[in-house]
């Protein structure tokens, strides 16, 4: 181990409040290496997708700050991708048009450059031969795929998921999942991913951050890199270290819930 | 050898669900379970043979003298009125009129009622501002409204154009304002975090998502404007297909007015179904 890495993504004792609803209650501090992938695991309506949302500049905390690479996140940019679980894809666009939208705003890249990225990402995802298909002839997983293409295309060097796979069904989900992982290694993207799934936080991440209900505050960090190591495949999904992992987790998680499940 | 045994277990149970639909298979009967679907060509089979049903019997109560001319002519006499208004009436003439008039209404309405439809679901404060003027004017009844717009414009197109502009862009505004409103927010979003501006977010991404239910409503209110024509024809006009009705009834040429009204059912009905067609080749990820 050489030094320590810089942080990438740092919340900095961020609170939120829409009206007089508190979402986040207690300054949230937490931070994320570069390339590190985190898992935001937590009961439904703790503040994980506000949380993540205030990454991407689409609300403002109320107090505190969050800095990407030292810098006060601001308004929305291309650096901060994010994939939403549902309408993730513009349905009047092909699967193709739809990972070049991407770049439709991207002035630093030639039309040439925009067309060998946009192959290029498509065929990242598997999603080649159905560049010329529209969203609604492909199924639900390609169209994850397809805003994951976009996101990456775009440059985004932090991808923040809210439940992107959420509404697959359980061998979709799956294989989008290490097919992600992988793509994540191997482009070295930080990426923040929210879901209330334990097995999928633990196949995905690096490290799971497991909330409470709220008053939102951070109850367990679970460091799986160290467990698991960084290579995540199907089979390891069946072998003991991940079950005993999966057994813990769980239990945590139900700590967290608080008997509320 | 499971699978054997698995495939007609799942076939059979539909069969006993539907046990009771089952009873009377006959082709008919499906045609009339609830929602079922109609094999291709026999909607338009029998949508052809039920209108020429109609207007064989309507021909049929004519020619036996149920129902006196004057008040009630046969399709033939109408078709032969119709025939004669186009050879020496300029009948053609007419129409293309009454088509200017309503398509450059409704054309103003839209491109009016776009923009500021979208403004008004995009823009908190601008619907605000709005909505209560536009709701009001919007249940004015345009015929209430004609002796003022003459008073206002005199007797001239700008009547026409200003009673058919009142009838639809009003009531264009808030449809459109609807349409927008619907457009979901992950689509905004998704925009912004690849860069894009509010005015580009609103151009590439919001008019697109909302285009196919935007035409939609174009043309059903296209439909309205012709309702509006025949008022605003009736009261001033010396063209158009509103004024050869009006004209034709001062005589009691019956005949001539129903096939004046025909003339304006026959115009809509292509209208909408080309814009239908259009619909379906511009849209057809829908
Ligand atoms: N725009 C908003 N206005 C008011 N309340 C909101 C808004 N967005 C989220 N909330 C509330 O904040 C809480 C946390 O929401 P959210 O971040 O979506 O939780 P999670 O993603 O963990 O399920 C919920 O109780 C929700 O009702
Ligand atoms: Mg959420």
């Amino acid at each position: 181990m050489a030094t320590a890495p810089t942080p990438h993504l740092v919340f900095d004792g961020v609170t939120k409040r829409f009206g007089s609803v508190q979402v986040v209650e207690q300054p949230f501090d937490l931070e994320v290496a570069r390339h590190e992938f985190v898992a935001f695991l937590g009961p439904s309506g703790c503040g994980k997708t506000t949380l993540m949302r205030m990454v991407g500049g689409l609300d403002q905390p109320s107090s505190g700050e969050i800095r990407l690479d030292g810098e006060p996140v601001g308004r929305p940019d291309r650096r901060r991708g994010m994939v939403f679980q549902s309408y993730s894809s513009f349905p009047w666009l092909t699967v193709g048009q739809n990972v070049a939208f991407g770049m439709k705003y991207r002035k630093d890249l030639s039309e040439q450059e925009k067309a060998v990225r946009a192959e290029r990402y498509l065929d990242l995802v598997g999603l080649y031969e159905f560049s010329d298909s529209y969203p609604n002839q492909v199924s639900g997983g390609m169209r994850q795929r397809i805003a994951i293409a976009r996101t990456l295309a775009a440059g985004a060097d932090v991808l923040l998921m809210d439940e992107p796979f959420g509404a697959l069904d359980a061998l979709r989900r799956e294989q989008l999942q290490a097919e992600l992982r992988r793509i994540q290694r191997r482009d070295a993207k930080t990426v923040v991913f929210v879901t209330h799934d334990v097995e999928e936080a633990l196949f995905l991440a690096d490290r799971v951050v497991v909330f409470s209900k709220r008053p939102t505050r951070i109850v367990a960090e679970i460091d799986v890199k160290t467990r698991l190591g960084e290579e995540r495949t199907l089979e390891m999904r069946d072998g003991d270290d991940f079950f005993a992992l999966r057994r813990e987790a769980i239990g945590v998680v139900r700590a967290a819930a608080g008997g509320e499940l | 050898m499971t699978e054997g045994r698995v495939i007609p277990d799942a076939a059979s149970l539909p069969a006993t669900r539907d046990a009771g639909l089952r009873r009377r298979p006959s082709a008919v009967g499906g045609a009339f379970r609830l929602r079922a679907a109609l094999p291709r060509p026999w909607g338009a089979v029998i949508a052809v043979a039920s209108s020429i049903a109609i207007l064989a019997l309507w021909e049929f109560v004519a020619r036996l003298g149920l129902t006196t001319p004057l008040f009630f002519p046969a399709p033939s006499e109408i078709l032969a009125a119709m025939g004669r208004m186009f050879s020496t009436q300029h009948l053609a003439w007419h129409a293309w009129v009454s088509t200017l008039r309503v398509w450059g209404a409704f054309l103003l309405a839209a491109v009016m009622a776009i923009p500021i439809g979208m403004a008004m679901s995009g823009f908190r404060p601008v619907g605000a501002a709005l909505e209560p003027a536009i709701d009001f004017i919007r249940y004015l009844p345009v015929p209430a409204l004609v002796p003022l717009s003459i008073i206002w414009f005199g007797v001239g197109e700008e009547t026409k154009i200003f009673l058919l502009w009142l009838g639809t862009f009003f009531q264009l505004v808030l449809l459109v304002a609807d349409d927008m409103r619907r457009v979901p927010n992950e689509y905004f979003e998704t925009a912004y975090t690849i860069g894009a501006s509010q005015a580009q977010a609103l151009k590439d991404v919001a008019f697109r998502a909302m285009l196919p239910s935007l035409i939609d409503n174009l043309r059903i209110t296209l439909g309205w404007c012709w309702t509006y024509l025949i008022i605003a024809e009736i009261v001033a006009a010396d063209s158009g297909l509103g004024f050869v009705i009006w004209a034709a009834r001062r005589y009691m040429k019956t005949p001539e007015v129903m096939a004046g009204v025909v003339l304006i059912g026959v115009i809509g009905l292509a209208t909408d179904q080309l814009l239908r067609a259009i619909h379906r080749r511009a849209f057809r990820y829908l």
